[in-house]
C-alpha cells in the first residue's frame, strides 16, 4: 500500500533541548495510525512538523512525498489539534459554513446542518460557541476536522473529556471516515481506543521510537501484554 | 484576488458588521463631531454678535461707495493696488476697499499679510464695527445694506511678497486627508490588532492553518479591515458633508468653501499617501498582533507605534517652514512618522512635488514590508499560546 506519510531520520529540537532524535515511520493510505506516548513524549511536535509549523532540524516529513503547505497541497489534511478552539463570539453554523468555504466545500451550510443533526446540536445552530458546553464545542471542531472529506485526518486526543456515550458516536464517526478511505493518525491515550481502532502504531518516548508496527507486532514485542500494559510498562518510570 | 482571501475577506467583514461595538464605534463618532460642531457654531455666533478690534491694528479703508462719513479716522483716498503696497510693507494691517458698485456687486475687498490658517477670522465683523462706530450720520439704503452684513468680503490674504496667497484654500484637502487618517487610526487600530491576536486567544490558529496559508488568512484580514475602516469612515465623513452642504450659505464655511483650490495632482498625491499610510498601519498592527499572544501584550507592545505616529504633531510649528531642518527632513522619511508629516507639509505647502513623492514611496515601500513581516511573523508564531517570544521553526 502506498504511504500518504513518510518520516525519515526526522530530528528537531528547541534552543539546546533536542525534542525528537532520528525518528523513521511511515503511514499508509487508508489506515488508523496511533501515535501514542506520554505528555512531553514529542508526539505534538511532530505533527506540528508533519503540517508544516516547525522546520525539522535534519530529514525529512513529507506528506504525500511533499512538504505540507496549504496554499498547494493536493491531499486535503483535517487538523484536530491538542490545543484548539474557535471564535468564542460566533454563531456554529456562521463559523462552520466559514470553515467550510475555506475547505471548498460546494454546499458548507447543508453539511454543516446534516452533520449538526448526527450530533444532536441541530438546536444549537444559532448559539454562539462560546454558550456551548466544552463537549459541545469539541463535537463542533471534530465536525469542521472532517469537513470536505479529507485524505489525512489528525486527531490529537479526539475524545479527551467526553462521556461514554459521545466517544462511542465520535469513534463511529471516525470509523466512516476511515471506511471511505481517509487515513488517521490518533493521539490518543486511550488504549482501548487503539485496539480497538488501529492498524498500526508508533511509541514514542523522550523522541526516540520505542515500539512501532501493526498492533499484533507491538504486542508480540512485549510478550502478548495488553497495550495499556506495555505502556505502563515503557513509560511507567517517568513518575518515579 | 485568491478565492481563500476573498473568502477570509467576507467572513471578517460579516463579523464585524454584526457586532454592535462596530455600529456603536461608527455612530458615536458622528454624534460627538456634531455636538462639537453645534457647540462651536453657538460660539461663533455669540462672537459675531459682539465684535472686537484690537487698538493697535492698523487699518485703513478706501470708501469710493460713499458709505462711511467723510470725517471718518480711517478713510484714505488711495488704489487697491496701493492698499496692497502698504499691507506688504507693513504701514497697514488691514486694508478694505469698498468699490463705487458696492450696492449691486455686495462685494467688498480686504487684504492682509496671511498669518496661517486663520479659518475664523473676523475680517467682515471687524469692517461691520467700523459702519457700526460711523452709524451716526448715515441712514441710506446703502449703509443698512452694508450694516446688516449682508455682503461678501474677498478676502486677500498676502504672503510676504505681497501677492495673494490661498494658504486655507491650498491646505484643506490635505488637511482632510489628514483628519480621515487620523479617524481610520482612531477606529481601526485596536482592531487590527486584536483581529490577529484572537486567533491565538481563542486557539485558532492552529486548526485554520491547515486549511488556509498564513499569507492568505493575514492578507485576507487586512483587506477586510480596511474595508471595515472606509465604511465607518463614510458614516462619519458623509453626515459632515451633508452639514456643509446645508451651511454653504453660512459665513465661515462658505469663506472655506470658496477658496478650496482643487489641485488634481495633490488630491491623487494625498490619496496614495493615505492608502500606503492607512496599510502601513495596518501592517504594523497585525505585525504587533502576530507577534504577541494576549490582547494585553498586544496593546502594551502598539504604543510606541502610535506615539511615533502623532509625533509631527508636537512639532507642527517646525512643518510650516519653507527651509525645513533636520528635525523635519527626518520625521518626513522616517516610516513611523512619515505620514503626518507629509500630511502636514503637504497641507502647509513646505515640500516639492519630488519630495512628497519620494515620502509616498518611502511610506508605500514600508508598508510593503510591513504587511511581509506580519504574514512571517504570523507564520511563525501562530502556535505560541503561552508567551510573546519568537518562535523561528516555521516555513510554508
Amino acid at each position: 500500500m502506498e504511504n500518504i506519510v513518510e518520516v525519515k531520520h526526522f530530528k528537531i529540537g528547541f534552543g539546546d533541548k533536542t525534542v525528537i532524535k532520528d525518528l523513521s515511520f511511515n503511514i499508509k493510505k487508508g489506515e488508523i495510525f496511533g501515535l501514542l506516548g506520554s505528555n512531553g513524549s514529542g508526539k505534538t511536535t511532530t505533527i506540528r512538523a508533519l503540517l508544516g509549523f516547525y522546520e525539522p532540524s535534519s530529514g525529512e516529513i513529507l506528506v504525500d512525498g511533499k512538504r505540507y503547505n496549504p496554499e498547494n497541497a493536493e491531499v486535503a489534511v483535517g487538523y484536530l489539534p491538542e490545543e484548539r478552539g474557535l471564535y468564542r463570539k460566533e454563531k456554529v453554523l456562521d463559523t462552520m459554513r466559514y470553515f467550510g468555504e475555506l475547505k471548498g466545500l460546494k454546499d458548507p451550510l447543508a453539511w454543516s446542518r446534516k452533520y449538526l443533526k448526527r450530533v444532536g446540536l441541530s438546536d444549537k445552530e444559532n448559539e454562539k460557541l462560546e454558550k456551548l458546553s466544552g463537549g459541545q464545542q469539541q463535537k463542533i471542531q471534530l465536525g469542521i476536522t472532517i469537513m470536505g472529506d479529507p485524505k489525512l485526518l489528525i486527531l490529537d486526543e479526539p475524545t479527551k473529556g467526553f462521556d461514554p456515550m459521545n466517544r462511542r458516536l465520535l469513534m463511529d464517526i471516525i470509523e466512516e471516515h476511515h471506511q471511505k478511505g481517509a487515513a488517521i493518525i490518533m493521539i490518543t491515550h486511550y488504549m482501548d481506543e487503539v485496539e480497538r481502532l488501529c492498524d498500526r502504531a508508533l511509541l514514542l518516548k523522550n523522541g526516540v521510537a520505542k515500539a512501532y508496527g501493526t498492533i499484533a507486532e507491538i504486542k508480540k514485542a512485549y510478550n502478548n501484554k495488553s497495550l495499556e500494559d506495555i505502556f505502563v510498562e515503557v513509560y511507567g518510570g517517568e513518575n518515579e | 484576488m485568491s478565492s481563500q482571501i476573498s473568502k477570509v475577506i467576507k467572513f471578517e467583514i460579516a463579523r464585524q458588521l454584526k457586532k454592535p461595538a462596530f455600529w456603536a464605534a461608527t455612530l458615536l463618532l458622528p454624534l460627538l463631531i456634531g455636538g462639537i460642531y453645534l457647540v462651536s457654531f453657538l460660539s461663533s455666533r455669540s462672537v459675531n454678535q459682539t465684535p472686537t478690534l484690537d487698538e493697535n491694528t492698523k487699518i485703513a479703508v478706501t470708501d469710493d461707495a460713499g458709505i462711511f462719513s467723510e470725517n471718518a479716522p480711517f478713510l484714505v483716498k488711495i488704489t487697491p493696488e496701493e492698499g496692497r503696497a502698504l499691507v506688504k510693507s507693513g504701514e497697514l494691517d488691514l486694508y478694505y476697499y469698498l468699490p463705487k458698485d458696492f450696492a449691486e456687486t455686495k462685494k467688498a475687498e480686504v487684504y492682509h499679510i496671511s498669518e496661517g490658517l486663520d479659518v475664523f477670522n473676523n475680517d467682515g465683523n471687524i469692517l461691520k464695527s467700523l459702519l457700526l462706530e460711523d452709524v451716526s450720520a448715515h441712514t441710506s439704503e446703502l449703509d443698512r445694506l452694508a450694516m446688516t452684513g449682508n455682503y461678501e468680503i474677498i478676502d486677500h490674504k498676502l504672503n510676504q511678497n505681497g501677492e495673494d496667497e490661498n494658504a486655507l484654500g491650498k491646505a484643506i484637502i490635505p488637511f482632510a486627508i489628514g483628519i480621515v487618517f487620523f479617524m481610520f487610526v482612531a477606529l481601526c487600530g485596536n482592531r487590527f490588532l486584536l483581529n490577529v491576536v484572537e486567533e491565538k486567544e481563542n486557539r485558532i490558529s492552529e486548526m485554520i492553518l491547515t486549511s488556509i496559508s498564513a499569507k492568505h488568512l493575514i492578507v485576507g484580514k487586512i483587506f477586510a479591515l480596511l474595508v471595515l475602516g472606509i465604511i465607518q469612515i463614510a458614516a462619519l465623513v458623509i453626515p459632515i458633508l451633508i452639514l456643509v452642504y446645508l451651511n454653504r450659505d453660512v459665513g465661515p464655511v462658505n469663506q472655506i468653501l470658496s477658496s478650496v483650490e482643487i489641485d488634481p495632482l495633490s488630491i491623487i498625491l494625498g490619496l496614495v499617501l493615505f492608502a500606503a499610510s492607512a496599510i502601513f498601519y495596518a501592517g504594523t498592527c497585525t505585525f504587533v498582533g502576530s507577534l504577541t499572544s494576549t490582547a494585553k501584550d498586544a496593546s502594551s507592545f502598539i504604543g510606541p507605534a502610535i506615539i511615533l505616529l502623532v509625533f509631527p504633531l508636537y512639532f507642527m510649528q517646525m512643518f510650516m517652514a519653507t527651509d525645513p531642518n533636520l528635525a523635519v527632513q527626518v520625521m518626513t522619511y522616517f516610516p513611523f512618522t512619515a505620514p503626518i508629516a507629509l500630511m502636514l507639509r503637504s497641507g502647509f505647502g513646505t515640500i516639492s512635488t519630488p519630495e512628497y513623492i519620494i515620502g509616498i514611496a518611502v511610506v508605500s515601500i514600508s508598508a510593503a514590508i510591513m504587511v511581509r513581516a506580519a504574514v512571517l511573523t504570523f507564520q511563525k508564531n501562530a502556535i505560541n499560546f503561552g508567551s510573546p517570544k519568537l518562535r523561528l521553526k516555521r516555513k510554508h
